[in-house]
């Protein structure tokens, strides 16, 4: 089971690269900020992942609702942001 | 200057989430004798609440919530019970930050009033950071100005 | 392998393929509305997916119900920041694309 994990970690990990193309590349700020907000819901799924793999469970799931938390309130302070400055 | 957001649908999830937020920041402070957390951690999280309310509420009602006043008051507040347990320690007649002695106040044995002297010193580092994280950012957004009646 | 890890063994394969089905939509849609649909939706039924997978892996304890609160508060925030950004997109002034030839 546990390299089912590892396997399934590796996968996302690739996916967050691919994800990492419209977060720099992405024509405007918005389409950044779109791509910022999935690779860290993908990262926070690799964070309960890897304390599946290293057998404590009870330590990472604490840090990774604190980095749902702050993804949250990040991605929403950037949309406020960039509404009050008026341009893409 | 950050005006009322005229969403409902922000406002009324933030509504909701926010008391959810301040309670698992308080259980981040408590909590960090047994897992990751501590002081700064369950401070910045306090603080990242106050800063919610502030973006989808608009700058004037954060303000009858939480002053400028207020937050100066609780960040010197925090930093009064972090050194003052210090100090209390050093009256007692030890090293400064030795909980050993405060088993004499306490009257309880030497090993749980280190534990409750860390967890009181916590709670005041946690305080301050939440403070000082508000006051920061209301600086930032009002640009550092003032309007004619605050002084 | 009991009946626990067996049981969690579709719900994580089921969150990585809308994993990958809305990384594909991110990169491939045309415009960014489109591109909002794709990371709005499929990023939180895969994190939906993935979490309660994990918790049933973990059995029945504290640790579990962290989890599903994980999953909770992924439930109503989403959904949140995905319309936030596409509020400051409209304010903006950005248009939708229509393909050429439809008005």
């Amino acid at each position: 089971m546990t390299t089912f994990f590892i396997y399934l970690g590796m996968g996302l990990f690739t996916l967050v690269l691919l994800c990492l193309y419209r977060g720099t590349l992405g024509p405007g700020v918005l389409n950044r900020i779109a791509g910022i907000c999935a690779i860290g819901t993908k990262t926070l799924i690799i964070l309960l992942l890897m304390g599946f793999i290293y057998n404590r469970v009870e330590m990472f799931v604490d840090i990774s609702m604190v980095y749902a938390l702050l993804n949250f309130i990040g991605t929403i302070t950037a949309a406020k942001y960039l509404e009050m400055k008026g341009e893409v | 200057m950050i005006r009322l957001t005229d969403d409902i649908i922000i406002r009324t999830v933030a509504r909701i989430l926010i008391p959810f937020i301040q309670l698992y920041a308080l259980y981040v402070i408590m909590h960090s004798h047994h897992s990751p957390g501590g002081g700064f951690q369950g401070g910045v999280i306090l603080g990242a609440s106050f800063i919610l309310y502030l973006v989808t509420h608009g700058l004037e009602e954060a303000k009858t919530r939480m002053s400028e006043m207020k937050a100066g008051i609780f960040s010197s507040l925090g930093v009064l019970i972090y050194s003052g347990i210090g100090l209390l320690c050093l009256i007692l007649g030890s090293n400064y930050l030795d909980y050993g002695k405060l088993s004499a106040v306490l009257r309880v044995i030497p090993a749980q009033a280190r534990s409750l002297g860390i967890l009181g010193v916590e709670i005041g580092v946690g305080i301050a950071v939440m403070a000082v994280m508000f006051s920061v950012f209301f600086d930032i957004a009002t640009g550092g100005e003032l309007k004619e009646d605050q002084e | 392998m009991n009946i626990y890890q067996a049981a969690s063994i579709p719900f994580l394969l089921g969150g990585f393929f809308f994993f990958v089905a809305a990384t594909v939509g991110l990169l491939r849609f045309p415009d960014f509305f489109c591109r909002l649909h794709a990371t709005g939706k499929g990023d939180t039924l895969a994190v939906l997916l993935s979490l309660i997978g994990l918790s049933i892996y973990e059995g029945f304890s504290l640790t579990s119900l962290k989890i599903l609160f994980i999953a909770v508060f992924m439930f109503l925030a989403q959904p949140t920041s995905t319309h936030a950004i596409s509020r400051a997109a409209m304010r903006c002034g950005l248009e939708p694309w229509v393909r050429e030839g439809r008005e």
